[in-house]
């Protein structure tokens, strides 16, 4: 085998290694919302490594290292993703740099992995992925004189140590009896590749069907309708359903059990994959969006109305209508993403490479975006600046500070200052029971944060969406603003009494369209 | 020439928002534009009071359209100023209005040099703050260049603030500049504009009244320095208590200037500007010159 094709080999069995603990990770958060999805994040920055070697023509190492760092970089998804695509970097340009790929090399190469993933990050934290990427370089120092093989496998037992004592380094993780999920991430990568040097089995890799819905839409459809349906009957098939649905379309996904399927395809023929649905079943919940026409209007609407600006605003966001939003208040393009999805550093890249003004910035608007925004800001050609903002309201409230006849340096401070005079809280809808800080919530019921703290749990979403207002109106405040989410439950009574209570205060209420978040607020 | 308050006069149109100025000074005299509800059409000022104005436009109905004077408007004023040897015709803006246009036909059709417009770039009690600065000088003794100078200088250093409840209004007379797309669906925005050579620019916003008072203060104070050269003007859409809180703001920071005019905005810049606007205007003039 070529070094191009073990290295091949190698990268596939990290990515199989990783897409069968994905879920597992996904879902060691530290909040029960859906929080950053670092399984999914670290798996698809991995296979936008995996996909470029497939590709790959380089000639010589020094080229192979550079286009797997470019690959890494582009497809960094989520904090954990950046962090990622440092390690793979480092990694890849002292492997670049070696004489021979011996154990000395690969120690050496762990070592700069480490280094990089500490150099990604402005504040390190331990009991993290950056602690176990650094004992994952220690131990393979101190295995220079064995074989490869054995190097990489006692490096996995130390990886499991380490992973195991994150829980104890960090109290966030304390409190909720979880490992850190960017380390066990990074474990399960080089467990893949431990495995197949040591010629061990791994299962075969899952299908797609088990990708998110939201990892499926990432791609491009070259079909025109989006159609989601459930079946509802007796000893349904989801494997035959799918193998029926895949004739006709792509971005396939069937899931479920035998009395109830959920299917997602994206098809030019909708009524015939309903037909197909409704031979087996009931068909209940149809979805059918004309992807084109979304993607036309929506092109059609940003190209018609901006001349070239000196400055313009990329920000990211999640539902329509945050997406109306952020888009009347002056930002040239939308990413969609947020807390259950973060989108790839490419995409963002993409989105600011298309804005048409001289410079531009960056609205992350997630805690979990603000490092593959600022490699994006790295890559992009023009000047970016990236205003950290961790919630989508910070994210308005930056945008109104906004001037497009400014350039991006001054914009970013205007907007940062803009940014820390709100305070931000939500209504998240708990996915598992918990207890944070004290408070306990169980799945389905509500959880109130405030600043990032938990104030409130409880089935009554009023009650719950009082007391987060109530915290953010502790200090005087001009402005209330709240922005519901999909399915949110009425306001009504809580709008009357916080008028009530507050008189002087004005309240402003938005259909905001994310996930997860019945309610996100902002005071002013 | 040597000009003087005695063989110049002043002509302003009704956008500066000075109705007193020729009681005030002889030698002024204001053209009104026209203001027109549908078939109905009102001389700015003179027919309609802007109180009766925003009662009108409070009540809903029509929408109220505006026109420029005619050349025939201006030639009526300035053959009534014979006795003047020069006059200076002092306008809004020619990118927001034809006004200064119909000035300019006029003069022609006067012929000779004794008219000459001068074009503010601004609107408002911007037009009237530039006039009584030329009429400072007209009262010591002045001359056509040292006017330019004045007007050059004003255009370039006088200060202008405003605020919108909407840009309802500002979008539908076309006057929006580029503003355009800067209101936002969210509500409760205070958008912070300014006038450059006729155009509207927008310097920034915030999120309720409070902050854009705040704005307006340190923008007014990062500007200006405090003494009788620092002339003020304030104008409102009936929003009296924003205007005096704009007068308690320039007492409070800037206890030396001289508030020169406290004014309603007239119809027809009220038909453009809508309903709760605030205008703050302001201007460091050379030196001390005689109080007006």
């Amino acid at each position: 085998m070529t070094e191009l094709e073990t290295l091949r080999a190698l990268v596939d069995a990290a990515c199989a290694s990783l897409e069968r603990s994905r879920r597992r990770i996904d879902d060691l958060n530290v909040y029960p919302v859906p929080d950053g999805d670092t399984g999914t994040n670290l798996l698809l920055t991995a296979r936008g490594v995996a996909d470029a070697l497939a590709h790959s023509e380089a000639g010589d190492r020094q080229a192979l290292a550079q286009e797997v760092t470019r690959a890494a970089l582009l497809s960094a998804r989520g904090n954990s993703g950046v962090i990622l695509s440092q390690i793979v970097r480092g990694a890849a340009e002292a492997l670049a740099d070696a004489d021979a790929i011996d154990s000395r090399a690969v120690a050496h190469a762990f070592r700069a992995a480490s280094d990089a993933a500490y150099a990604a990050v402005r504040e390190p934290v331990e009991g993290t992925i950056l602690t176990v990427a650094r004992e994952l370089a220690d131990e393979a120092d101190a295995q220079q004189d064995a074989a490869i093989a054995e190097l990489f496998a006692a490096v996995v037992r130390r990886g499991d140590e380490a992973v195991a004592r994150t829980t104890e380094q960090l109290d966030v993780l304390r409190q909720a009896g979880v490992v850190d999920a960017g380390a066990a991430g990074l474990l399960e990568l080089v467990r893949g590749i431990a495995a197949s040097l040591a010629g061990e089995e791994l299962p075969p890799p899952p299908s797609a069907e088990e990708l998110a819905p939201e990892a499926v839409h990432q791609a491009q459809s070259r079909f025109r309708y989006c159609t989601t349906f459930v079946v509802e009957g007796e000893g349904l098939d989801a494997d035959a359903l799918e193998r029926e649905l895949e004739r006709l379309g792509d971005s396939l996904m069937v899931v479920g059990d035998p009395s109830a399927l959920k299917a997602h395809v994206h098809t030019d023929d909708p009524d015939a994959a309903l037909a197909l649905g409704a031979a087996v079943g009931t068909v209940e919940r149809v979805e059918v969006a004309d992807m084109r026409a979304q993607t036309e209007e929506r092109e059609a609407r940003l190209t018609s109305v901006e001349p070239a600006a000196r400055c313009g605003v990329v920000a990211v966001s999640a539902g329509a209508g945050n997406r109306r939003l952020f888009e009347s208040l002056g930002a040239a393009r939308i990413v969609q993403g947020g807390q259950t999805m973060n989108p790839p550093t490419a995409e963002l890249l993409a989105a600011l490479e298309a804005t048409n003004a001289d410079e531009a910035v960056l609205l992350p608007n997630n805690a979990n975006v603000i490092l593959a925004a600022e490699q994006a800001a790295q890559l992009a050609e023009r000047p970016v600046e990236v205003v950290p903002t961790r919630s989508l309201q910070a994210g308005l409230a930056a945008l109104i500070a906004f001037n497009p006849e400014r350039s991006a340096a001054e914009n970013a401070s205007e907007m940062f200052g803009a940014a820390e005079t709100i305070v931000a809280g939500e209504v998240a809808t708990a996915s598992r029971d918990a207890t944070i800080a004290g408070v306990a919530v169980r799945r389905d019921e509500f959880l109130g944060l405030a600043g990032g703290r938990v104030v409130a749990a409880g089935p009554v979403f009023g009650e719950v969406g009082r007391a987060v207002a109530e915290a953010l109106l502790a200090e005087p405040r001009d402005v209330l603003t709240l922005v519901t989410g999909e399915g949110a439950p009425s306001l009504d009574g809580l709008l009357d009494e916080l008028a009530e209570r507050h008189p002087e205060l004005e309240i402003e209420v938005h259909e905001g369209g994310q996930p997860h978040y019945p309610l996100l607020l902002s005071a002013e | 020439m040597n000009l003087d308050a005695e063989n110049t006069a002043i002509v302003v149109d009704s956008t500066a928002d000075f109705p007193d100025a020729p009681e005030r000074f002889p030698n002024w005299r204001v053209v009104p534009l026209y203001v027109r509800f549908g078939d109905e059409s009102f001389r700015d000022y003179v027919e309609l009071a802007p109180e009766a104005f925003y009662e009108r436009l409070r009540a809903g109905g029509q929408t109220p359209a505006t026109s420029q004077p005619t050349p025939a408007d201006f030639l009526a004023v300035y053959e009534e100023l014979a006795g003047y040897e020069r006059i200076l015709s002092i306008h809004i803006a020619g990118r927001l209005s034809g006004t200064i246009e119909s000035a300019r036909t006029a003069a022609q059709l006067l012929g000779g040099e004794r008219v000459r417009t001068i074009d503010s770039g601004s609107a408002s009690a911007a037009i009237a703050l530039l006039g009584l600065a030329v009429q400072r000088r007209l009262e010591e003794g002045t001359t056509d260049e040292e006017v330019d100078r004045l007007v050059e200088r004003y255009r370039r250093d006088a200060g202008l603030l405003f605020t919108l409840e909407t840009f309802e209004y500002l979008v539908r007379g076309g006057r929006v500049g580029r503003a355009r797309g800067w209101a936002g669906e969210l509500l409760h925005i205070k958008p912070i504009l300014t006038i450059e050579d006729g155009e509207v620019i927008p310097v920034k916003r915030v999120r309720g009244n409070r902050k854009a008072f705040l704005e307006f203060g340190s923008a007014f104070e990062a500007e200006t320095h405090d003494g009788p050269r620092l002339r003020v003007g304030i104008a409102h859409a009936d929003a009296p208590e924003k205007a005096e809180a704009l007068r308690e703001l320039v007492g409070r920071t800037r206890p030396g200037a001289e508030i020169e005019l406290v004014t309603s905005l007239g119809p027809v810049v009220g038909a453009h500007a809508g309903p709760g606007t605030v205008g703050f205007f302001w201007f460091e003039d050379e030196e001390s010159r005689g109080a007006s």
